[in-house]
């Protein structure tokens, strides 16, 4: 499983950072880092981080 | 983004600020005195804390964790406890942290666009049907017969519910609306009878779908599970009350100031009538520009400094939404056109951990209900009569007489 963020539509809202902290998280100036390639037993957290974020920007690449 | 101040940032005293009456009824976050504060600096004085005028700033502070969420101490500040005050303080935006993100996660997925885009035909046909009850006349009282409808038969299509008992939702959401005025802590008991006839509401939703599971909005937030956790029955039934209360409000008031918008683009409504493609647009110059949450709450958890300005732990902030979507120094050309592009986005759904949860049901709603009203409603005008609510706050109309040429 590899993330993509698109970084130019990423607002830092940090909801995939609720929705997938294992993957996403907000760093100490609230900007968004994550792991592109994380784990597949994580796929399902992924899915609601791509889904709820509000800009859309999250993506799958397979 | 950096927060902590540069050597190059000037200390400003809140002495020096602009000061702005946001509590006086008369106050609107349009007037010249909002906009000449925003010229001057990025912030005023208010008589509850600080007002944030620039988007690059409120930007900034929305998502900024520093802050929580500004109206978790409401019920308190105004002596409220009971019932009433346990269900704000177990709602999704009072809550902060783990629990916060807990609860957001269960939720989630119902909100998904996924899940939620194979409602856009209904809300076609139900705007087509609102909009057929006044077509031929060529007026219309537009909050009565469209907005307020729309919104509660939305909501009530999202829960399962009759959509003939659309007129209950819209009743009890207003009186549980008098909890964020003055006279909160008298209207209690009207309010707390309302809530309770919302929570039965929700209790007979959960109980159904508990024991005849569907493929719905309703049986996805009921059956909702992760990481081996599910929502208690009293986190279901308070957040199905919030959805109920936050989603109808809203929607009403953005649907009325939308109208209100376009009413004064005319050449915007013609081309959306043309360009129905343009509906998403539509929404979010709208939002932009005229948005029902004015300003959103924010109140510090520790002393900090932000841009030169102590700001103090307990100190409200508020986040001018209109303002920032406004400044010309995010937008070169500020004004309505819903054909610009590279705009930055607006502030309207709030941001940061407390983001509309809603957002995408908002969106698709309003933007399918836009393109038909302008094609339905050509050469539209605002009627005499119209009642508008402060332009501060939480703000709309209570009623709004519209006038068009009717369509043979």
């Amino acid at each position: 499983m590899k993330v993509v963020v698109d970084m130019t539509l990423c607002q830092d809202h940090g909801q995939c950072a609720i929705a997938a902290p294992e993957v996403f998280r907000m760093d100490e100036d609230s900007k968004l880092v994550f792991d592109a390639e994380p784990d597949g037993s994580l796929s399902d957290a992924v899915q609601d981080a791509i889904d709820v974020c509000p800009v859309q920007a999250i993506f799958l690449e397979r | 983004m950096t927060q902590t101040p540069t050597a190059a940032t000037p200390p400003l005293s809140w002495d020096d600020l602009a000061y702005l009456p946001v509590s006086d009824p008369s106050f609107s976050v349009q007037s010249d005195a909002v906009r000449q504060a925003r010229a001057q600096g990025w912030c005023a004085r208010t008589p509850y804390g600080l007002a944030v005028l620039r988007y690059d700033e409120v930007n900034k502070l929305i998502k900024d964790r520093r802050l929580r969420q500004g109206s978790w101490a409401w019920p308190a500040h105004n002596g409220v406890t009971g019932r009433f005050a346990d269900w704000w303080a177990g709602w999704l935006l009072n809550m902060e942290g783990e629990d916060h993100a807990r609860l957001r996660r269960l939720l989630n997925p119902a909100f998904s666009p996924r899940a939620l885009a194979e409602l856009s035909p209904t809300f076609v046909a139900l705007a087509n049907e609102l909009v057929d009850g006044f077509a031929a006349t060529g007026e219309c009282e537009y909050v009565s017969q469209f907005a307020e409808p729309y919104a509660a038969r939305v909501v009530a299509m999202l829960l399962g519910i009759p959509e003939e008992e659309w007129p209950a939702i819209a009743e009890v959401s207003a009186t549980i609306g008098l909890a964020m005025g003055v006279t909160f802590a008298q209207e209690l008991p009207r309010i707390e009878d309302a809530l309770d006839r919302l929570f039965a509401y929700c209790d007979a939703i959960i109980a159904d779908r508990t024991a005849n599971p569907r493929d719905d909005f309703a049986t996805t937030l009921v059956l909702a599970q992760r990481d081996g956790e599910r929502l208690s029955p009293t986190e279901l039934r308070d957040s199905m009350a919030l959805l109920v209360f936050g989603g109808f409000d809203t929607t009403r008031n953005q649907l009325a100031l939308a109208m209100k918008t376009f009413a004064e683009h005319p050449d915007q409504w013609a081309l959306l009538a043309q360009r129905p493609d343009l509906g998403k647009a539509a929404v979010e110059e709208v939002m932009r520009v005229s948005p029902t949450v004015t300003w959103v709450t924010r109140e510090a958890l520790a002393d900090f400094e932000f841009q030169g300005l102590t700001i103090e732990a307990g100190t409200t902030v508020h986040l001018f939404s209109e303002s920032a979507g406004t400044d010309p120094l995010a937008f070169a050309d500020p004004s309505f056109d819903i054909t610009a592009e590279g705009r930055v986005p607006h502030f309207g759904f709030g941001g940061g951990a407390h983001h509309c949860l809603g957002h995408f049901v908002g969106r698709m709603d309003m933007s399918v209900a836009l393109p038909i009203l302008a094609q339905r409603m050509p050469d539209l005008r605002i009627g005499p009569g119209a009642e508008w609510m402060p332009l501060s706050g939480n703000t709309g109309a209570h009623r709004l007489p519209l006038l068009f040429t009717p369509q043979s």
